[in-house]
């Protein structure tokens, strides 16, 4: 009777040995670790089904841990509740990605359609400006038509201003008058192309050649430097004084002097 | 009835239980088959792009292997215990792959939208 109880209370340990006393394996301590950290991650609100998943695979771990012990498949049911949990917190980083990317693209359809309005606005702005001022270009060349001579010759547009309305006889300060009409050539002159601007000084035949020479040069300076400070590129504008070498008219009459005291704007077109 | 014999019984039906515990299931040939799906899955979502994705397809592989070998031996228990590790495996490489997907794709989002903004703002 011995070894009957003996085998007997063997099995009975065995069985009792195989129940809860026995510490969990490592299996089912990472898969507790690995739910708690998905349950906390972004996967309780965006991947719910895995992680609900997750839980039940891990219920069935511990479970068999308390009926089964330690072993398989305790091990086993860990290792997969491990993984469920890990599927889980990683569907909760998918989504939230997958949630940023169309937010971005949302954003960037919208950014697009803002920066295709602002080109469209901007391009009507500029067309809008670019129309005022061949207007006002169209305006300005129409009365310096009306003040002055503009011909077109082989040497360019010449622009021919009357001596007496620029300036005081044997004087070369700009009258108050010849300010406001250089600034009509001043607009008419922004909006075209032009390679250069020559001014031109001429006098009568009256008088000592030299002080004519002197005389227009120094008119055609001060049209220069006034130009210049209207805007016109000073590097574009030249002045000259011609004195009397190039009469348009009868030096022998009155009107005839009038013509040829005058101030040439000649502007050389852009090839 | 000898003691012997009474002790021969206990041991014989102690023995007969655990062998019926072990031998009698059947082999996971469906379990098997649906693993191995769920690799090429993972695979085919670009799992082996992915370190991460890429260390649980070898090992969800590598159990597919092993569970082979057990049936092949008539472990049929032990074998299915290995093919639902090589299944779970098999799905976190799945997801593993998806997610870094989702992430490059959330990344090239994010910075083409910088992009746009920078030029609008110039």
């Amino acid at each position: 009777m011995i070894s009957i109880k003996s085998s007997l209370s063997f099995s009975l340990v065995l069985v009792m040995f195989g129940c809860a006393t026995a510490p969990p394996p490592p299996e089912l301590l990472d898969a507790r670790k690995a739910y708690e950290r998905a349950s906390k991650s972004l996967a309780a609100q965006l991947a719910p089904a895995e992680l609900d998943t997750a839980q039940q695979a891990l219920a069935k771990a511990e479970k068999s841990y308390e009926e089964e012990g330690p072993e398989a498949p305790t091990q086993d049911l860990a290792y997969v509740a491990e993984r469920k949990a890990q599927i889980a917190e990683v569907t909760g980083a998918k989504v939230a990605a997958d949630r940023d990317s169309k937010l971005a693209d949302k954003q960037f359809k919208d950014a697009q359609l803002e920066g295709l309005d602002k080109t469209k606005q901007e391009l009507k702005s500029e067309k809008k400006a670019r129309a005022e001022a061949e207007k006002k270009v169209a305006a300005a060349m129409a009365s310096l038509a009306e003040m002055a001579k503009v011909t077109e010759e082989d040497r360019g547009m010449v622009i021919t201003l009357s001596g007496s309305v620029l300036f005081k006889t044997g004087k070369y300060d700009l009258l108050p008058i010849a300010r406001e009409k250089l600034n009509e050539v001043a607009t008419a002159l922004s909006g075209s192309n032009y390679k250069a601007i020559v001014i031109e000084g001429h006098t009568d035949s009256q008088g000592k050649p030299s002080d004519n020479d002197t005389l227009s040069l120094k008119r055609a300076e001060s049209v220069r430097s006034y130009l210049v400070s209207q805007g016109m590129p000073s590097d574009k504008v030249s002045a000259k004084g011609l004195g009397s070498s190039r009469s348009i008219d009868d030096n022998g009459t009155p009107d005839g002097r009038a013509n040829n005291r005058r101030v040439e704007i000649i502007v050389q077109p852009n090839k | 009835m000898s003691r012997k014999l009474a002790t021969r019984m206990v041991w014989v039906v102690t023995i007969g239980l655990s062998l019926v515990a072990c031998g009698g299931a059947p082999p996971p040939h469906d379990a098997l088959t649906a693993a191995q799906s769920g690799v090429k899955g993972a695979e085919v979502a670009g799992a082996t792009e992915d370190p991460k994705a890429q260390l649980h397809l070898k090992l969800a592989s590598e159990q597919i292997a092993k569970a082979k070998q057990l049936m092949e031996d008539g472990d049929n228990e032990e074998a299915a215990l290995v093919v639902s590790r090589a299944q779970a495996d098999a799905d976190l490489a799945l997801a593993y792959a998806q997610a870094a997907k989702s992430l490059k794709q959330a990344k090239e989002a994010d910075e083409q939208l910088g992009k746009l903004k920078k030029q609008l703002k110039e």
